[in-house]
């Protein structure tokens, strides 16, 4: 290994949040509670707030993060960082148990997409793995993109992602063909992909 | 083949935000794991689906909630290491590591890295601090509207008017989403362009009762538009909705041409 290779891949190591992260996943199975403490420090308040954003209510937001950080303590040594960030990872099971907590909440039936082994399913990350991670001046981009969409696309993706309903629940409630759902969510999406690349070029 | 798997592709955006149906999940998976232009499409969807994560109202949980979560850890019944894990014994093994593969010379390059490594941290730790302020403000006022709008769709007392082009524009549609206690969301398309100084105003027509105005619609060149109207608590249900056009800034009462009209229950 050449110098400068051996340079670059301790710049890696040493400045990565993901490399940091998945040091603590590889502690924290080894039962190590301070690494617990520090994943907690370094995720919880992003996790919180997908959690708030989508059950809306302070204390089954508070009962979910439990669930959540209970869950990644179990999973820890089963991360598999092919698969995408830690940040990542924390941030699709809060959604996943949010979602379950709304829809017990509102005696909906649990959707079969949702639960521990769709996330254990999922192929080589949701997230490329050579991308940086998404930070607060990349989800503003986004969020701004998903203002400037289309009223019904927008809404679509919402009621999809925050709400957790599937395209065939968004097609029944706006009595609309489930085509027409689909478009909407597939236009949405990519647009809101090319205002995430501007931001990265 | 080739028409298979375009419309499976189509489906990556719904597989990522998690909205397929059992079945379509399970065929989408399954031909994922052979297919490398799907997995890339799926993997470049997924910085979306993570900035969406991001892209809510930021708030600061409880102090308690640390304690409680921390709690959960300590009652999985994991033993606690003698020796706590402080900066020094993080990078003791990487230091240890660079002087063994390459020398000391290295280790001298890497604690230089380090302090551009801090460096770099705390000046994006500034730059994120400040974008978040922006992205709080900002997500509040979307949040707000945005809120209304979807609450449109999920009240149960949802009522959807399909509105048809009148003579001025016979390829105009329209569809308004109407609930009493939550406002109504309206979207046209295929509008004909404005002349001068006019513009499109939407109205809600109660039985018996003078047009009530629900806004102005600016459409795009396309002639799509939409607009929320947010209703009063004490306006009756639309016995109709109409587009008309008007002098520019609207009018309290509509004068113009009517483009769009349609009533309840009455099909397009």
């Amino acid at each position: 290994m050449g110098l400068l290779a051996v340079v670059a891949a301790f710049r890696r190591d040493a400045g990565d949040p993901q490399a940091e992260d998945v040091e603590c996943l590889r502690r924290l199975a080894a039962g190590d509670g301070d690494a617990a403490a520090r994943l907690y420090d370094r995720h919880a308040r992003p996790v919180y707030c997908l959690i708030l954003r989508i059950v809306n209510d302070e204390g089954d937001a508070e009962d979910v993060m439990q669930e959540v950080f209970a869950q990644a303590w179990r999973q820890a040594s089963r991360y598999d960082p092919s698969r995408g960030a830690v940040a990542a990872w924390l941030l699709m099971m809060a959604r996943t148990r949010a979602i379950d907590r709304l829809r017990a909440r509102q005696a909906r039936p649990v959707a079969d997409a949702l639960g521990d082994e769709h996330l254990d399913a999922l192929p080589a990350a949701t997230r490329d793995a050579a991308a940086d991670m998404i930070d607060a001046e990349q989800a503003h981009r986004v969020r701004r993109a998903l203002e400037e969409l289309p009223l019904l696309q927008r809404l679509a993706i919402e009621l999809a992602y925050y709400e957790g309903l599937t395209q065939r629940e968004i097609a029944e409630r706006l009595e609309e063909p489930i085509g027409t759902v689909k478009t909407r969510v597939r236009s949405g999406l990519l647009k809101l992909r090319e205002a995430l690349a501007e931001g990265q070029s | 083949m080739t028409s298979a798997h375009e419309d499976l592709k189509a489906h990556a955006g719904a597989y990522v935000l998690g909205s397929l149906d059992a079945e379509e999940r399970t065929a989408f998976e399954a031909h994922l794991a052979g297919c490398e232009e799907c997995a890339a499409e799926v993997r470049s969807l997924g910085g979306v689906v993570e900035a969406l994560a991001r892209a809510v109202p930021q708030r600061t949980p409880r102090p308690e909630l640390r304690e409680r979560v921390l709690a959960g850890f300590d009652a999985q019944g994991r033993a606690r290491p003698a020796g706590r894990a402080g900066s020094a014994s993080q990078w003791l093994p990487l230091a240890a590591l660079v002087v063994l593969t390459v020398g000391i010379g290295v280790y001298a390059a890497w604690l230089q890295v380090r302090v551009a490594v801090l460096e770099d941290r705390l000046e994006r730790a500034l730059l994120q601090a400040a974008a978040a302020e922006t992205a709080v403000a900002d997500a509040r006022r979307v949040n707000t509207e945005l809120q209304s709008a979807m609450g449109v769709l999920a009240a149960p007392d949802l009522v959807r008017i399909d509105l048809a082009g009148q003579t001025p524009a016979p390829q105009a549609t329209a569809r308004a989403l109407w609930s009493r206690a939550r406002g109504m969301v309206f979207t046209a398309t295929n509008l004909p362009p404005l002349p001068a100084g006019q513009v499109y105003q939407v109205w809600v027509v109660p039985a018996a009762q003078p047009p009530i105005s629900a806004g102005l619609l600016a459409p795009d060149p396309a002639g799509a538009g939409q607009t929320y109207f947010s209703t009063a608590p004490d306006i009756p249900p639309p016995a109709a909705v109409a587009v008309s056009i008007e002098p520019a800034g609207g009018v309290p009462a509509p004068t113009g041409a009517i483009y769009l009209v349609g009533k309840p229950g009455a099909s397009s």
